[in-house]
């Protein structure tokens, strides 16, 4: 059904766009379904990230579907989790606000780095998808638009991706708000998201500059953790993207291949 | 009441982070800095966000090595197959091997 509504938008180098064409068409399909079979190995760690949301915004002292609409408003699990925690603490709603967003800031570099990508397609899809935008659709999107052989596939791509990725957020956010409430504490469901953020890190440190902004960004998300308002994952964030910005005259040659390391 | 201003204002806000570089690029181009920002993105923020959730938890549970050896485990899987699910299948078990295993 989503695909049917769903459409990817033609470029024309010679003014603005075209009209779009239908995703039912077989290579459109074929290029959203390669995107969802992407994601596939992303939703097995962001299904159980999502059972846990679900747990904690039933068990927090806030309406159950205030914290589920978190899923499709935020869209983000991070500043869910900041968010539900810190109205189920309690805290002043500026200071719960100030730190959701403070964990989502990143989403401005997303943002910039499909923007060069998104560049001379309609409004309404760039409206579209960057709704969709977040850590597992900025990796699949990325790596997607650097196969495809032109950018509507990479677009179909991203958004077969996307798709698949909020169907199971939401799902999995419904389930645990629901049944999740059995899941043992033991299966350490928490380490399942940081655990496969480290799959995804390896294979990019391809370069020294890349080394050098990571080395800094864990050292610094790891003590950062005493930083109020979980402003420390954000400051961890600037100072890795520093160092890797940053020559060190030595090894120039390397930092310069920067730009490529979101493959 | 509070709960759903806040929800409904960091999804709006957290919207506005999503589409204000496509806004900014639109109309002036991105800076060529944040062009080369952009393209360590994906590692560096990947770094820090499972540097602070594997700090929390260490903190949380008062247990270090197991899941510093889920991790270095992860990380040798990946690299020896290039496979980044790898990372969860040799991580996960590894984590629950090592608290089975490892005195509290």
């Amino acid at each position: 059904m989503v695909a049917s509504i769903l459409i990817a938008p033609t470029e024309d180098r010679r003014g603005g766009t075209t009209a779009p064409d239908p995703v039912h068409r077989p290579d459109g399909r074929h290029h959203m379904m390669a995107g969802a079979r992407a994601m596939a190995p992303w939703l097995l760690g962001v299904a159980p990230f999502g059972l846990v949301i679900g747990v904690s915004a039933v068990r927090a002292d806030i309406p159950t579907l205030a914290g589920w609409l978190t899923g499709p408003l935020i869209f983000g699990g991070s500043a869910q989790v900041a968010t539900i925690q810190l109205l189920d603490s309690g805290a002043a709603p500026a200071v719960a606000i100030v730190a959701g967003l403070a964990v989502n800031l990143r989403l401005v570099l997303y943002s910039a780095t499909m923007a060069r990508h998104w560049q001379g397609t309609p409004r309404w899809w760039q409206a579209l998808a960057a709704a969709l935008l977040i850590d597992p659709s900025l990796a699949v999107g990325a790596d997607g638009y650097r196969r495809a052989a032109t950018p509507r596939h990479g677009h179909l791509h991203y958004m077969g991706g996307a798709v698949a990725l909020l169907a199971t957020w939401l799902a999995a956010i419904t389930v645990g708000a629901t049944l999740g409430t059995a899941l043992p504490d033991a299966l350490q469901l928490e380490l399942v998201i940081p655990l496969f953020l480290v799959g995804e890190i390896v294979p990019r440190l391809t370069d020294r500059a890349t080394r050098r902004g990571v080395g800094v960004a864990v050292a610094l998300g790891a003590l950062g953790t005493w930083v109020p308002l979980h402003l420390g994952v954000l400051l961890a964030i600037g100072a890795g993207l520093v160092a890797a910005l940053v020559p060190t005259g030595t090894g120039a040659t390397a930092d310069v291949e920067v730009g490529e390391s979101d493959r | 009441m509070s709960a759903w201003i806040v929800v409904a204002a960091v999804g709006a806000g957290s919207y506005l982070f999503r589409i204000s570089m496509l806004v900014v690029a639109a109309r002036v181009g991105l800076p060529p800095v944040v062009e080369r920002a952009a393209g360590h993105a994906v590692p560096v923020s990947f770094a820090a966000l499972a540097a602070a959730a594997l700090a929390e938890h260490v903190a949380a549970a008062g247990a270090l090595i197991a899941p510093a050896g889920a991790v270095a485990v992860a990380v040798v899987a990946v690299r020896r197959t290039g496979s980044p699910p790898m990372a969860l299948a040799a991580g996960m078990p590894t984590l629950w091997l090592l608290t089975a295993v490892l005195p509290t």
